[in-house]
């Protein structure tokens, strides 16, 4: 209970230490899975020890003390008050973070199918008929792809086939819930934040891979990419939210060989994750003998 | 350079793939294009037949109009629908904080330096 209790804390640092560095070397498909299943599993760990943390108050609370007294058993206090208080502040603030995120997530789905609206359901391509150049996928069933005629008429066939490869790589392999998942995450436990963009930028080099795959050919895609880039780039300075050089390294990326799947890089980010998850379950178990060894 | 496959056909597309294909090619100009026209700025060989089938089924679907601007079989992509997609689309991103910004974009950002790198890349090699 003294360690393991804090121990997903630091998983969660580990974990978004890792995150960046995995994200360049392993192969996305791969790297984004690994990352986000730790991920998740880390804040489900974290946010419990929290709850420990702040159940362990209750071995303060004057009836069970005076009792455990009464009884002859001395009462070790796992936890300092102070912290257990922490704890419940630190629990408030993640309840409030997580509901900001899944309210979020829903503005976005609702908004997304006002854009579908009075299209055919059987269509794949939805265009926007805007000047602003953007293309993003749309999951659901069926899921969809909106492309802006500005977006369009800016590519060279071949592009166009890239992009629509691309955003039918987001669709077939789930990439929204999977990014889902990886922000109420990073909502939960604030310290994997950095894991929460690692997949976010995952996730794209996946569909380029895809993307690269469908039109075989890896240049083209960087062309591509590189010509939707300058595009939207010309749209304004706020007109795109910025992501550290991204597009860059998804370009240098389809410029040399696709990453290898590396096993053991996958194996052991999995394996914080569900050490994390172990310590929790370890801590709980301590906890209850300690408040049940007192109420007994 | 390593990975660097060859021009290819690497995968056979469905007819879902190819409509939007010809869709995207209708948007992508100004002008109406006949089925020929389009064949030529499709990326990939199709033949003349499977151009005329997906065109008949988006013009059975309402997306592209016939015999447009009275050129005698061109065709153009139909505005309605996506005009308000476009609209809703701006309503959305004119509400902050944007819903769609937190969608994962195709591309974002630049930064001057990376613009220059960019253009370089598709400068060099032609094409």
């Amino acid at each position: 209970m003294r360690f393991d209790v804090y121990s997903p804390l630091v998983l969660s640092l580990l974990l978004s230490a890792a995150g960046p560095v995995i994200a360049r070397r392993v192969a996305p498909a791969l790297a984004a899975r690994v990352l986000t299943s730790a991920a998740v599993l880390t804040a489900v760990a974290t946010a419990w020890s929290l709850v420990l943390l702040a159940a362990a108050l209750l071995g303060d609370v004057p009836p069970v003390i005076r009792e455990a007294r009464e009884d002859g058993h001395p009462v070790a206090d796992p936890v300092p008050g102070v912290i257990g208080f922490a704890a419940c502040l630190a629990l408030v603030v993640i309840a409030l973070r997580v509901r900001r995120a899944v309210r979020a997530e829903f503005r976005t789905r609702r908004a997304l199918r006002r854009l579908c609206a009075g299209h055919p359901a059987d269509t794949e391509l939805i265009v926007a008929a805007s000047a602003t150049p953007r293309a993003f996928a749309i999951p659901g069933r069926p899921g969809r792809i909106l492309v802006t005629s500005a977006m369009l008429s800016a590519l060279r066939p071949a592009e166009r086939r890239v992009l629509l490869a691309h955003e039918r790589a987001h669709l077939a392999h789930r990439h929204g819930p999977l990014v889902t998942a990886a922000t109420l995450a990073a909502a939960a436990d604030p310290l994997l934040g950095p894991v929460r963009t690692a997949v976010g930028f995952l996730v794209e080099r996946w569909a380029d891979e895809q993307a690269a795959a469908a039109v075989g050919d890896r240049r083209t895609t960087a062309r591509a990419l590189a010509r939707a880039a300058l595009t939207a780039g010309g749209a304004g300075p706020c007109a795109l939210h910025f992501t550290d050089r991204a597009v860059t390294r998804r370009v240098a990326a389809l410029q040399t060989s696709p990453p290898p799947r590396l096993w053991p890089v996958a194996l052991a980010v999995l394996l914080l994750g569900t050490l994390a998850a172990l310590l929790a379950a370890d801590a709980t178990s301590d906890l209850v003998r300690q408040l049940s060894g007192v109420l007994s | 350079m390593a990975g660097t496959g060859s021009r290819g056909r690497a995968e056979r597309r469905s007819a879902g793939a190819l409509e939007s294909e010809v869709l995207a090619a209708l948007w992508a100009t100004e002008r109406p294009l006949t089925p020929a026209e389009i064949q030529a700025g499709i990326d990939g060989a199709l033949a003349y037949n499977t151009v005329h089938t997906i065109l008949k089924r988006l013009y059975d679907k309402g997306l592209v109009l016939r015999d447009a601007d009275g050129r005698r079989g061109a065709y153009r992509p139909a505005k309605n629908a996506a005009e308000l997609t476009a609209e809703a689309m701006h309503e959305a991103l004119d509400r902050g904080p944007d819903p769609i910004a937190a969608l994962q974009q195709f591309v974002t950002g630049l930064r001057p330096e990376e613009e220059r790198a960019l253009r370089e890349l598709l400068a060099g090699g032609g094409a």
